[in-house]
């Protein structure tokens, strides 16, 4: 399965802006620990494209805009051919799977970071 | 359209505010890099001039803060170094209380009165983790033994936990706490001001925002946590 990583406002850009750290490294750390095989999106880390549900976007009831606002979002997906969505952050989460199938993505898998490392576990 | 004259309007009505809007080169680097731009007739540019013009009344009455997500990738590209989203927070908190959309208000003033959004009560929170707990075991017996410890006082980590994981979305409450299982993690939730989204910072309420954050910080106190882990 083809899987691609989604960066954050909040834990990328944000981050890095405020605290002087965005955190992009360290969940593609994870991922290649996880995963044989995964692609990045483009533009990534910093360039990255908000998925339209950060802000409270998800709160607001403007649903018509929220859905536009991830077409660029969900071309970038789109453009890796990926089955399989991370993302390690619950609003993102949310609109993603809220707006996938308005894009003909719904079959794309959305999974959190901390889902992933939970279905690696060999106990 | 409205015509409104230039003289009439109080170009220093924002003059105070941190965000170096009247540093604005008029680039459009801002407008170009915004997924919402086009929406509503809105783009960042506009609006950074609109607030150095003083346009109070336009800017707060706008669905546009609403709509812009606060994503920084404007001020990511500024050339100027302008806090676009800083702004669109600020804008925000402008807006009168009882015009805020959505379901925004209702669920912070909640979280003020509650201790979280829902306004769900203790023994509820504590019945649907034990709850979710067993089902791990139920579903994976490697899991067996699984439990959540609530209130544990000198615990490693604490955890806060997303309202949308007690209410609709409880299969995603299992993935930390299996993790915390398997790696033997000495952890806790609190039972009271357990909420992890602070809705303060979406509604641009700073006196809100301090204090859920505020509880939080009072929950690592009084529970003797060494690591506190905040997804949201």
């Amino acid at each position: 399965m083809t899987a691609t990583y989604h960066d954050p406002c909040n834990y990328g850009r944000k981050a890095e802006k405020q605290f002087g750290h965005g955190f992009f490294d360290e969940p593609r750390w994870i991922l290649d620990q996880c995963m044989e095989h995964w692609v990045d999106l483009h533009p990534t880390k910093g360039d990255q494209f908000c998925c339209g549900g950060g802000g409270g976007a998800m709160t607001t009831g403007y649903h018509a805009e929220r859905i536009r606002y991830g077409r660029q979002k969900m071309a970038q997906i789109r453009a890796t051919r990926a089955e399989m969505l991370v993302v390690p952050c619950h609003s993102c989460h949310g609109q993603m799977n809220s707006i996938k199938a308005e894009y003909d993505l719904a079959g794309l898998k959305v999974k959190y970071l901390w889902e992933l490392v939970a279905d690696c576990l060999i106990l | 359209m409205e015509i409104i004259e230039m003289d009439q309007l109080n170009h220093g009505r924002f003059e105070t505010w941190p965000f170096s809007h009247n540093h604005c080169l008029s680039c459009g680097l801002c407008s170009s890099s915004c997924p919402a731009s086009g929406m509503d007739e809105f783009d960042p540019r506009k609006l950074v001039r609109m607030v150095g013009l003083g346009m109070a009344e336009q800017v707060v009455e706008s669905r546009w803060p609403w709509i812009c997500t606060m994503c920084a990738k404007c001020g990511h590209v500024c050339p100027m170094e302008i806090d676009i989203p800083g702004m669109v927070r600020r804008i925000r908190g402008l807006r009168d209380r009882e015009k805020i959309p959505g379901i925004l208000r209702k669920g912070l003033e909640a979280a003020l009165k509650t201790g979280n959004n829902l306004s769900l009560p203790k023994a509820d929170f504590i019945f649907i983790l034990e709850d979710v707990a067993a089902e791990i075991a139920d579903e994976q017996p490697e899991f067996e033994g699984l439990t959540v410890p609530v209130d544990k006082e000198g615990a490693t980590i604490l955890t806060t936990i997303h309202n949308k994981l007690v209410n609709t979305h409880t299969n995603d409450l299992k993935h930390w706490w299996k993790i915390f299982h398997a790696a033997q993690e000495d952890w806790t939730v609190p039972s009271d001001n357990w909420e992890g989204t602070n809705w303060g910072l979406f509604t641009g309420d700073d006196d809100a925002m301090r204090t859920l954050t505020g509880r939080i910080v009072e929950n690592m106190e009084k529970l003797k946590a060494k690591t506190l882990l905040w997804p949201e």
